[in-house]
């Protein structure tokens, strides 16, 4: 979408090629890879767990794995800064390319477009075109209104930009299982959290 | 698509290779998302377990209309919806001092998630043109080295590392470094409360096995029963570079049903 980082510019080794390349290599050489058809199943099998659990209440559904990913995502920010050494965002356009281009890259072999910014810059969409967790998923009626299928990732996405002290809300706003053209999900940063400080002696 | 052309590859290898072809030209995610999502439905499972057991306590003081009120708000509002959200850690620890029957629900529904796991697996893996398996000779062996085999490669990425069986429905299969829990320690005073919290790692494929071995016929629940294990490593098969990589016996019992 936005343009990418101008290559050969900056000495780092993360920024010399473009942020694509880059990925496509830490993707194709650094990456344990594991058959995408078992992860959407196991996540499939998660899903319907949770639904018989919670009695088909939907809205419980949705918030248990919006936990779940957060939990997660608070975890595997830390794998993926081990993995590809990214040096801090200075813009929040930055970090729309950062998790488009190398996050979903890496950890899901997708590159979903960003799109849709506001007019202050402060909150963007990301458009799942492929979306591995929701391959050959269909939902049952009762399911189509009101679950979200893929919450996960927005916990995932918010746990994971907390621990880069980017406090956001991170939410579906449609989803093509539900009969929408497009899966879209919404990232608003609230605000960038402070470094904390340690309190001083005197 | 012959591999390197090797003239001694017998016509089953040849056909291996290229299952082993086909498997990797398939779609694949990170594996370590994959590990975490595995591992992180085992807090899953205890919060919701929480979340039930709160449910019924306070359902009688809650007024309905209020709730159901609360609820289409709520749809509404996605936002917070990490309202009580607790840390996997801490539900791990919950699950520690919680009492066997609430354990025991905890490990059902692993197992449960489990079963629908191994249901869908073998049917990948089967109608994918496996070498490995063959209907035509299918009794119990063969889908337990199937099982072996393919399941846990595809799982774990690697297979089980021992499969002893008394020809008379009993297998012990051993995993000597169980992938999932390989980086799981707690202090080192703790041992055996790493045994209870490590238990319910072992429910996943539990139920994997229990739901392979019921899509391909072996169905009631009495029929089939599956136990897991921590053992101890075997003094040979300890690598020097871990320190404690778990091994873990599965008990597998089938009881051929009376009329086959």
């Amino acid at each position: 979408m936005s343009a990418s980082t101008s290559g050969t510019s900056a000495p780092a080794a993360a920024s010399r090629k473009s942020l694509k390349a880059f990925s496509e290599d830490v993707w194709k050489n650094k990456t344990a890879k594991i058959n995408a058809e078992l992860f959407t199943l196991t996540y499939g099998s998660i899903v319907s767990q949770l639904c018989t659990d919670y009695e088909r209440d939907f809205t419980r559904v949705n918030n248990q794995l919006y936990s779940m990913g957060y939990n997660i995502g608070v975890r595997l920010i830390e794998d993926f800064l081990a993995r590809t050494a990214l040096p801090r965002c200075d813009s929040l356009a930055k970090t729309s390319e950062v998790i488009s281009k190398c996050a979903f890259k890496v950890f899901l072999n997708v590159t979903p477009q960003i799109g849709n910014w506001s007019s202050n810059k402060d909150s963007f969409s990301i458009f799942l075109e492929e979306n591995p967790l929701s391959d050959f998923v269909e939902l049952p009626m009762d399911a189509a209104r009101e679950l979200w299928y893929s919450n996960i990732v927005c916990g995932v996405l918010k746990g994971a930009l907390e621990m880069v002290q980017m406090d956001c809300d991170v939410w579906f706003v449609s989803d093509v299982l539900k009969g929408d053209q497009l899966t879209e999900v919404r990232v608003k940063l609230n605000r960038i959290l402070k470094d904390e400080i340690p309190a001083g002696e005197d | 698509m012959d591999p390197n052309g090797a003239p001694e590859m017998t016509e089953h290898q040849k056909i291996q290779v290229q299952f082993q072809l086909f498997q990797e030209s398939l779609p694949k995610v990170d594996e370590t998302v994959y590990r975490m999502l595995l591992n992180e439905s085992i807090p899953l499972a205890i919060d919701v377990e929480k979340r039930l057991s709160q449910k019924l306590d306070s359902l009688p003081t809650e007024d309905p209309v209020l709730e159901s009120l609360d609820k289409e708000v709520h749809s509404k509002l996605v936002l917070n919806p990490l309202k009580g959200n607790v840390r996997s850690n801490k539900l791990l620890q919950h699950y520690l001092t919680a009492d066997i029957d609430y354990q025991a629900k905890v490990k059902l529904r692993l197992s449960k998630i489990g079963f629908s796991l191994g249901e869908k697996l073998s049917e990948l893996l089967i109608f994918s043109n496996n070498p490995n398996f063959n209907f035509k000779d299918m009794d119990l062996l063969t889908v337990m080295k199937f099982l072996c085999r393919d399941v846990w490669r595809q799982l774990f990425g690697k297979q089980i590392d021992n499969l002893k069986t008394n020809h008379r429905g009993t297998f012990y299969l051993l995993d000597y470094n169980y992938k999932p829990v390989e980086s799981f320690a707690l202090e080192e005073n703790m041992s055996k409360q790493e045994q209870t919290l490590l238990e319910p790692y072992l429910e996943i494929p539990c139920g994997v096995i229990q739901g392979v071995l019921a899509s391909l016929g072996f169905r009631k629940e009495s029929e089939v029963s599956c136990n897991a294990s921590i053992v101890e490593v075997p003094e040979s098969r300890t690598t020097s570079q871990r320190m404690n990589s778990w091994a873990v016996s599965f008990n597998v019992q089938v009881v051929p049903a009376s009329d086959s």
